[in-house]
């Protein structure tokens, strides 16, 4: 019992509506990578920010290092040792590397910041981890992968007793997950306590020594990991077994005619020379690791960003597409991966959401003809199985599953012929999970086309037709469904050129 | 108690923000009486309504900007300057008072034309875009009059029929057209913001302008859009103004912005877009026009009114970030 | 090949937009003193000078203010509230002139408080907040001296010392001395910019609030003395303004506030908040300064400073605004 360094028993929190965690318990040992599963919103991040004061509990107790203590902000959680490294990046991009590994504990100088002494620690701190960054550089010049390294040498240099990371792996490459992993081990056997968020179950078996599961806010169970097998895992996860079979054949034929073709595509360094082609009645998954260039590829597509060179073909026929005005005209609908930011007008109804990419159609003279604005929304909303109490119901109150679908209506009240979905279910719950995926192989049976983005393998798997592989801007496989496995996917998604 | 209120359908449909608003104009109404008795008469109230009519205009229009998430205060100074130039061209150079009247309308909408192109096509903050305005408004101004200041005819000589705009002498009394063709526009303003595309556009791309875009929507003509209407709108309002005071001076107006963009705020039209009012805004207007009235009623300075609406504006939107807040 | 190596960094050090605003400031200075014999003249150096002072001192606080990613409005009706504050006690109350120069300051510094307060604890927004209290400040300033104009004491009266701060004869010669309060405290606050807890958090707040507070900074506090340095400033500039002109008339401070937010955004800084430097705020000043005296001795209005002045800053955030857009690009 004694090489426990943190105990939380009982912890609950509730915010308006939810019960995000009901009397959740959790401990740590010294000296051991234990991972936090759940799905989304099982209450994995509530739970961590609780215990680094971000949130405060309701009830409970938090027992660190023999102690009972209560951390009221992230401040004094670091003081006592406990350190997270968010999910979400938290830079301030104005600022050098080593002035935001530093911000809120400057050495002092006189009246004024020891700016040289922090230019050296972070020096030092980036010689211990064996990371090339230069601690001078301005934060906004880094890539993404190289800002989150910055993140964890951050948390190191705290002196940190337990470590947090929330999904730490999701923006890095290969390499960099590697040397991740290296930092991770040594770590550990300095005996700091490392909690790893991950969904990545191949991570998780490899880095980590025992695993926490909670569902629904709720403590699940704990595991240890080399005794016990990923479905174990996903049995606890979901509360049931989940049987994603891959598609096994493609159900287009292969003389379907060619509705999209998109030919040495390039935009910025993102997107470098794509060609490919999308069938009628197909899904056409894009595969490959965050940073691939999928979004970037589908937003030059749509017109939403310039695109530097590159012909589309819709039926055969050259297309100039250089706004998303032009790529709707088109009969193209785009349904991005940030819903919140780029899908919906949250703050208006689900009405006003359905019809604003079909206006023009609801024009009665110069007037808009609200009743046939309801039918269609309500139509939609019935055909969709929306759950919502009515069409003037405000975005926003929506849970994320039927914010997607609201997203699917507008495109669908278009008539849009090709749907470019990007992450369709990231932020869902399993079951609107799987109305969604239903919901997408009906659209194709209707004859329309799919063009899908997943960093989910078993998502590509189960639901593509073909798919398409990019890595670091550039197309790196075709792959008939028939033919794909997991090994070959990933093989080609982290292939160098 | 006040939640039950808020709850009666009747309540619910006239929107407690308009009840609250039409409150606050009778209690001033009361308070200025008792101070002031000659307060109720017909002349102080025609000379309410003058304040009224051209602010109402300006405060329209600036309502549909800051319905886009944007701002525009340049728009008392472009006042000014469309009333100066087309005085100007009045009085100096005599041109028909006919073309005057458009050509004042023409450099509101002119002013408006260039500030919308600013803002949404080439992406300069609406903040810098009304401060190269009003400055560009107030040196136009000043330097097409040579600084001097333009009077425009009284309603006895030759071309003040003009005045007959605002208020007309029928059957010895005088009658407030200017109100009436107030309300009218702000009827038409409504039904373009809250029954057509252009104002669902306008209302939804200041609430989340990247995904009214990605829904394939030319979002920056309908930006533009609302700054037209809203330099077109100073330039009515030019007209009003000088219907009812006469004179104008090179290189003011700036006092204008802030009373319009309070009027505004304090009828609900929210500062980060994508909600606004046309009701409450002229139910704002109504409220600085009977403030700025009452406080010379009271024989103080203008000074104090500067302060109350200073302090009116800070509290109004407190208030809606504060209901803001406690929804979430 | 070396040499032009160190030139690049050295430009990158002091960053482009300052150099081009630099060289736009020396070819209006030679422009001016080649279209017109009379501008090259001490008296017009002096007069520069003079008007440079107040502006400088109220875009100092505009430029941290606007670095926080907010603004503030309330600078010009305020700076002219403050002044007659003090001249009031003064000149009315027969206080010393110290007195009258320390009230100054403290209201500004006091509507600095208040506005950030406004700002960071009741969430107004920059915008709002500050054009309530330069609306508030523009009927205080008239209301306290009942609508007259105010003149601090003149030279050579008993109090009339304080106006050799800005402008001391030597003999015969007058000596600007002012220049030398505004290099000193532009130095002082690029120090405190740059190399201080105060500047680094407000530069980090104006970048990402929401990662300064996740680092346990008291966001707040920082964020509300961006303000507070703002309306302190504004004190300094009533006193500046009041030692270098005759005279102080409520209502004719609106419109100053432009002068310094645009001489902040001229010199570099972003409205959108995270960069800006006080250096090239002061060369905005100039500009802003030149602008307003050099005109007419070019044979134009002086009217034409505003239209001029206009074009300048839709330029300057023009070309920071296409340079972003394909600095976002790139990426």
């Amino acid at each position: 019992m004694d090489d426990m360094i943190l105990t939380m028993k009982g912890i609950d929190k509730q915010f308006p509506g939810v019960h995000a965690l009901d009397h959740v318990d959790f401990n740590m040992k010294k000296g051991e990578v234990h991972a936090l599963m759940g799905e989304n919103g099982a209450g994995k991040s509530t739970l961590m920010k609780i215990l680094t004061g971000i949130y405060t509990k309701d009830e409970g107790e938090i027992i660190f290092e023999g102690q009972p203590r209560s951390f009221s902000t992230p401040k004094e959680a670091q003081d006592a040792g406990i350190v997270i490294v968010h999910q979400e990046l938290n830079m301030i991009n104005h600022l050098t590397v080593a002035q935001n590994i530093f911000i809120g504990r400057e050495p002092r100088k006189g009246m004024g910041i020891d700016d040289a002494k922090m230019m050296q620690e972070a020096q030092k701190l980036f010689d211990m981890l064996g990371i090339p960054i230069n601690p001078q550089e301005s934060m906004r010049n880094l890539t993404v992968g190289k800002q989150q390294m910055c993140e964890i040498a951050k948390a190191i240099s705290f002196d940190a007793k337990l470590i947090v990371f929330d999904e730490p792996t999701a923006a890095l490459t290969e390499t960099e997950i590697v040397q991740l992993f290296k930092i991770i081990k040594d770590l550990r056997n300095r005996g700091i306590a490392i909690v790893y968020i991950s969904h990545r179950m191949d991570e998780i078996k490899v880095i980590t020594d025992r695993i926490t599961v909670m569902r629904d806010g709720a403590y699940v169970g704990t595991l240890i990991t080399s005794e016990c097998t990923k479905d174990d895992i996903i049995k606890m996860m979901v509360g049931r077994t989940i049987f994603e079979e891959p598609k096994s054949k493609s159900a287009v034929e292969d003389n379907a005619p060619v509705v999209l073709k998109v030919d040495h595509l390039s935009a910025g360094r993102r997107v470098q020379d794509v060609s490919f082609e999308l069938k009628r009645g197909e899904i056409l998954g894009f595969s490959g690791l965050m940073g691939a260039g999928r979004t970037e590829m589908a937003r030059a597509l749509f017109g939403a960003d310039i695109k530097d060179s590159g012909d589309i073909y819709i039926h055969g026929n050259k297309v100039e597409i250089n706004s998303p005005e032009d790529a709707v005209k088109y009969g193209i609908g785009y349904l991005s991966e940030d819903r919140k930011q780029f899908g919906l007008v949250l703050a208006k109804s689900v009405l006003e959401n359905t019809t604003l990419p079909t206006l023009e159609k609801f024009k009665n003279g110069h007037f808009l003809n609200r009743t046939k604005e309801k039918d269609v929304a309500k139509k939609y909303v019935d055909e969709l199985k929306t759950k919502t109490p009515n069409v003037d119901e405000i975005v926003n109150n929506l849970s994320g599953g039927n914010q997607q679908k609201v997203v699917i209506a507008k495109w669908l009240a278009r008539d849009c012929e090709i749907l470019i979905f990007d992450e369709p279910t990231r932020g869902i719950d399993v079951g609107a999970k799987n109305e969604i995926y239903h919901l997408m192989n009906e659209l194709v049976k209707q004859g329309k086309s799919i063009i899908m983005i997943s960093s989910e393998m078993t998502e590509i798997l189960r639901m593509s037709d073909r798919i398409v592989v990019m890595c670091e801007g550039k197309k790196t496989g075709e792959i008939k469904i028939e033919e794909a496995t997991q090994e070959k996917i990933m093989s080609a998604a982290t292939q160098k050129s | 108690m006040m939640k039950k209120l808020k709850e009666y359908p009747f309540v619910r449909k006239i929107g407690w923000n308009r009840i609250i608003l039409v409150g606050v104009i009778i209690l001033m109404y009361l308070i200025f009486a008792l101070v002031n008795s000659t307060f109720l008469s017909y002349s102080r109230v025609l000379s309410t309504l003058n304040y009224v009519c051209f602010l109402g205009f300006l405060a329209l229009g600036v309502t549909f900007v800051i319905a886009t998430g944007g701002i525009d205060f340049s728009i008392g100074p472009v006042m000014f300057c469309a009333a100066l130039i087309s005085g100007h061209l009045l009085t100096k150079s005599n041109f028909p008072i006919i073309i005057c009247l458009v050509v004042a309308v023409l450099v509101g909408m002119i002013f408006g034309v260039l500030n919308g192109l600013l803002v949404a096509y080439i992406g300069i903050p609406p903040f810098i875009s009304s401060m190269a305005g009003m400055m560009a408004a107030k040196g136009v101004g000043s330097v097409f009059t040579k600084t001097q200041s333009v009077s425009w005819p009284q309603v006895t000589e030759i071309n003040g029929w003009f005045r007959n705009l605002i208020s007309t002498r029928i059957g010895g009394i005088q009658f407030p057209t200017g109100l009436i063709l107030l309300l009218l526009t702000a009827v038409i303003c409504a039904v373009i913001l809250h029954k057509t595309q252009v104002g669902r556009y306008i209302l939804c791309l200041g609430s989340n302008k990247e995904a009214v875009r990605l829904s394939g929507i030319n979002v920056k003509k309908w930006e533009m859009l609302a700054y037209v209407v809203c330099g077109t709108l100073a330039g009515v309002a030019a007209i009003f103004y000088v219907c009812a005071y006469t004179t104008v001076q090179p290189g003011l107006g700036d006092t204008f912005n802030n009373d319009a963009i309070a009027s505004c705020v304090m009828g609900g039209t929210s500062m980060t877009g994508g909600i606004a009012s046309i009701s409450g805004t002229i139910l704002g207007t109504i409220i600085i026009a009977v403030l700025q009235e009452g406080i010379m009623a009271m024989g103080l300075q203008k000074d104090y009114q500067y302060m109350l609406t200073g302090v009116i504006v800070v509290v109004a939107v407190y208030l809606d970030v504060k209901s803001k807040t406690s929804k979430n | 090949m070396n040499t032009s190596i160190s030139k690049k960094s050295i430009i990158k050090g002091i960053g482009t937009q300052k150099i081009v605003v630099l060289l736009v400031l020396i070819a209006l200075l030679a422009m001016f003193s080649i279209l017109s014999p009379t501008f090259r003249n001490y008296t017009t150096l002096i007069t520069l000078f003079s008007y440079s002072y107040y502006i400088t001192f109220m875009a100092i606080g505009a430029t941290f203010v606007i670095i926080t990613g907010g603004v503030d409005l309330s600078l010009g009706t305020g700076m002219m509230c403050y002044g007659l504050l003090g001249g009031v006690l003064v000149v009315e109350k027969g206080f010393p002139v110290i007195v009258g120069m320390l009230v100054t300051v403290l209201a500004g510094t006091l509507f600095g408080l208040i506005n950030g307060h406004l700002v960071v604890n009741l969430r107004i927004p920059p915008f709002i907040a500050t054009l309530g209290s330069m609306m508030f400040c523009r009927g205080l300033g008239s209301v306290v001296v009942g609508g007259m104009s105010v003149t601090w004491p003149m030279k050579g009266t008993a109090q009339g010392w304080f106006r050799d701060i800005f402008r001391i004869k030597l003999g015969s010669v007058v000596v600007p001395i002012g220049f030398l309060w505004v290099i000193l405290l532009v130095l002082i606050m690029t120090y405190i910019l740059n190399h201080t807890k105060i500047g680094r958090y407000i530069i980090a707040i104006g970048s990402n609030e929401e990662a300064v507070k996740l680092s346990g900074v008291s966001v707040k506090k920082y964020h509300i003395t961006a303000y507070v340095i703002s309306g302190f400033f504004t004190g300094l500039a009533a006193i500046a303004y009041a030692a270098t002109f005759q005279a102080l008339a409520p209502g004719t401070g609106a419109g100053l506030e432009l002068d310094a937010i645009g001489a902040a955004v001229i010199g570099g800084t972003s409205m959108a908040g995270g960069s800006g430097s006080v250096a090239g705020t002061l060369i905005g000043v100039f500009i802003m300064a030149l602008l307003k005296t050099g005109l007419p001795f070019v044979g134009l209005q002086a009217n034409w400073q505003q239209i001029i002045t206009a074009i300048v800053l839709v330029v300057a955030v023009g070309i920071d605004v296409i340079k972003n857009k394909r600095l976002a690009r790139q990426r």
